[in-house]
């Protein structure tokens, strides 16, 4: 820590956050934190993993959030520390930083020039204002605030680069702030839902992910088509949905892929799932006895009346499902039979009756309202079910994205600056030699001192040269 | 294919290279040394034409798109950015102690991808997930930084080798570089594997952003690229604030690989959105 003048004296809790040690304490802790909430199954996956745990265990579990460890309280309290340290550390250290930046170092120093290698000293036959205003020249050309000081020793010259380089750890740590501040203001400001959407029909309102509510959009969303392609090995190759965004008079076309989400109004739409739903109509075949009254197949629309063939009155379809009871029995629709006289008869027919019977058998006899032939002479036979694609899609809308973005782009750029960018200082001293000039060489880095030496050496030789020295370093 | 073939024989090469660097260090001989380079060159060229191929070869099944897309072809990836990694330190350091350990994690890596049984060495087809621009960029930037951790990983069990042999020791323990030069390698390695894998991470995130439609939706993976990414932060923080050196760095610059290796492979035993990366 920068010793800081009495006179401000820092409370207790300024000192804390401003400790290093508890940066390296936090940051160790949030990745504890975190390989916690890998182990323990989270959120949606908790179920079958709480039911192993004893009531008392579930019960520490629940009161820890374990759960649900980076929405709890105690890791939002670890990451507000981890800000506020981070905060109070940069205030700490930045006036120091600048007092020492502003201060433009003295050009006539001579500790720099202590252990100077005889590779970075060499002789010219110049007179030593000479030599210096050539030296210059070149030192102007690769640093900046230059210095310059003449003494009885003879002329000193300074020059330094990179002075920025020293804010790049302030850089990263302020985008770390940023791109906390955008996660904050999404999910203060954003939401994040779904809908189905089945091919052809549309709607205003979604589902929140979190709360389970339901949301009004202010505009409406139609699907008009779903497309799905698959790779030769069954693989999938590409999920699409063509949208349509309504709102007013305006109306716009979409499509959205996985990988490429339409944004409408700040909302953002992702292919997120699909699936079918059975349509509106089922296709059937009549048998009156054993022979089929017609070959083809009726396609009957829901809740539209049919006659039967032999004028005994009418049936319609009630209801289409794309799997009986969900038990992997297969399509059915519900018949109901309006006779001329008497209560109406309702039943259902299979695609695959085998399945049932296979299951359950005996079961078409056993129950009426499962046999396909409860209204005599007849039997009705399921032939298909119109089918219908839904695409799912993940609703969202993050305004703290844009914060999130330029912390990215900041964190990198610091991270570039502040690992491979060095403060370097270079003084140059020409003194008398009889009737010529010595020049030596000298410089000081906060950084990488391998990289200063290379910088040394290539501006030796660019001064050897411009200076036209003599011979080989003396 | 012909390209799974040259990089099973690969596998070899990076062996018959560790063990040439392995004489070099028993017996202190500058020529396997030298061949060893020479060998290791020959792998990383033959490596890169396979690689190259397998594009190709992806092209004419017409499922086209760059060999980054399974577990299969992340290692073979690995092997390579660790080795071109590794020679370009050995070209700047004219060092070539560093080889034992960068040719030998290089045929582990190819050994799993050419002969475990568990890893499907077959082109497989991209699916949704996986067709962005953000796949190359995300796979290229991760592996390089694990790529650089790994070398600082065999730097640091180097440096613990030598620290507690202090001068003494065979020959090998000698020809490792002074304490001090391994300190500052292992530092400035960990310093590029921070930035990739940050670039990583982010390059990840605004995919998962287009894809998924959350940049952080705390995937296990996700997680454990966070958990690493915090381990090398207290690392420098404790170096460059602290002062820390030497054994306290190399002691958690191995842990950080651990944590590198955990991401890469361990996460798999964990559900999450990266299931592609398994097989």
């Amino acid at each position: 820590m920068e010793p800081t003048p009495a006179s401000q004296k820092p409370n207790a809790l300024w000192r804390f956050f401003s400790s290093v040690r508890l940066t390296l304490v936090l940051l160790i802790l949030l990745a504890g934190a975190s390989v916690l909430g890998t182990f323990i199954p989270q959120r949606e996956g908790m179920s079958d993993f709480a039911h192993r745990l004893s009531p008392g265990m579930f019960k520490v579990f629940e009161t820890f959030q374990l759960f649900d460890v980076y929405h709890s309280l105690w890791f939002r309290i670890l990451i507000s520390a981890l800000a506020l340290n981070l905060i109070v550390c940069s205030l700490n250290r930045l006036s120091s930083t600048v007092r020492r930046l502003r201060a433009l170092p003295r050009a006539d120093r001579s500790k720099p020039f202590e252990d100077t290698p005889p590779r970075r000293r060499f002789t010219v036959s110049l007179s030593v204002a000479e030599a210096a205003t050539r030296a210059q020249d070149l030192l102007r050309k690769r640093t900046v605030r230059h210095a310059r000081k003449e003494s009885t020793d003879g002329v000193f010259l300074y020059g330094e680069r990179g002075r920025f380089s020293v804010f790049g750890v302030y850089i990263v740590h302020m985008s770390v702030l940023l791109i906390l501040v955008g996660s904050i203001i999404g999910s203060v400001t954003g939401f994040e839902g779904f809908v189905n959407i089945p091919e052809g029909e549309g709607t205003e309102t979604i589902r929140l992910r979190r709360s389970g509510a339901e949301l009004n959009l202010g505009f409406r969303v139609e699907c008009t088509e779903f497309f799905v392609a698959f790779y030769n090995d069954g693989t999938p190759k590409e999920y699409r949905s063509s949208l349509r965004f309504s709102a007013g008079d305006e109306s716009i076309e979409g499509a959205v892929l996985v990988n490429h989400p339409y944004t409408f109004r700040g909302v953002r739409f992702y292919q997120a799932s699909y699936g079918v739903i059975p349509g509106n109509e089922a296709s059937l075949v009549l048998h009156r006895g054993t022979s089929p009254v017609k070959e083809t197949a009726i396609r009957a629309r829901r809740g539209e009346p049919i006659p039967l063939p032999g004028g005994e009155g009418t049936f319609q379809v009630e209801d289409i499902r794309e799997d009986f009871m969900r038990m992997g029995m297969g399509p059915a629709a519900r018949i109901l039979v309006h006779p001329k006289e008497g209560e109406p008869v309702p039943f259902w027919v299979f695609l695959h009756p085998d399945r049932m019977e296979a299951r359950f058998s005996e079961v078409f006899k056993r129950f009426p309202q499962l046999n396909p032939s409860s209204f005599e002479p007849y039997t009705f036979l399921l032939k298909d079910i119109e089918r219908r694609y839904y695409t799912g899609l993940q609703v969202n809308r993050d305004p703290g994205v844009p914060f999130v973005w330029s912390g990215f782009i900041l964190i990198i750029v610091g991270l570039f600056i502040s690992f491979f960018m060095s403060h370097r200082r270079i003084w140059v001293r020409i003194e008398k030699d009889g009737d010529r000039a010595v020049v030596s060489l000298a410089g000081m880095a906060n950084k990488n001192p391998v990289g200063l030496e290379r910088e040394l050496d290539r501006l030796t030789d660019g001064l050897r040269e411009h200076l036209g020295a003599e011979g080989q370093a003396s | 294919m012909i390209n799974t073939v040259i990089l099973s024989y690969i596998t070899f090469v990076y062996f018959g290279a560790f063990v040439a660097y392995l004489f070099m260090m028993v017996m202190g001989r500058e020529f396997f040394g030298r061949i060893a380079t020479v060998t290791t060159l020959l792998g990383l060229a033959g490596h890169s034409v396979a690689i190259l191929l397998r594009w190709v070869e992806s092209y004419r099944l017409g499922i086209g798109h760059a060999p980054l897309s399974n577990l299969y072809e992340s290692l073979i990836f690995f092997a390579w950015t660790l080795i071109l990694l590794y020679l370009l330190i050995e070209w700047r350091t004219r060092n070539r102690s560093i080889g034992v350990v960068a040719t030998s994690l290089a045929f582990l890596a190819m050994a799993y991808a050419s002969y475990s049984p568990n890893i499907s060495e077959r082109i497989q087809p991209l699916v949704p997930a996986l067709k962005s621009n953000w796949l190359i960029a995300h796979v290229i930037t991760c592996f390089f930084g694990y790529a650089a951790f790994a070398i600082a990983f065999g730097l640091s069990l180097m440096y613990l080798l030598k620290e507690r042999s202090g001068n003494g020791g065979n020959m090998f323990i000698r020809l490792i570089p002074r304490t001090s030069i391994l300190d500052e390698l292992n530092y400035q390695l960990i310093l590029i594997g921070f930035l990739m894998l940050t670039l990583g991470i982010i390059t990840g995130s605004v995919w998962a952003h287009s894809a998924w439609g959350s940049y952080w939706s705390w995937d296990p993976k996700e997680t454990w690229s966070l958990i690493t990414w915090l381990v090398y932060a207290a690392l420098l923080h404790s170096r460059l604030i602290r002062g820390w050196q030497g054994t306290r760095i190399a002691v958690l610059s191995i842990v950080g690989f651990c944590c590198v290796l955990f991401t890469y492979f361990g996460v798999n035993y964990l559900a999450g959105l990266h299931s592609y990366a398994k097989a």
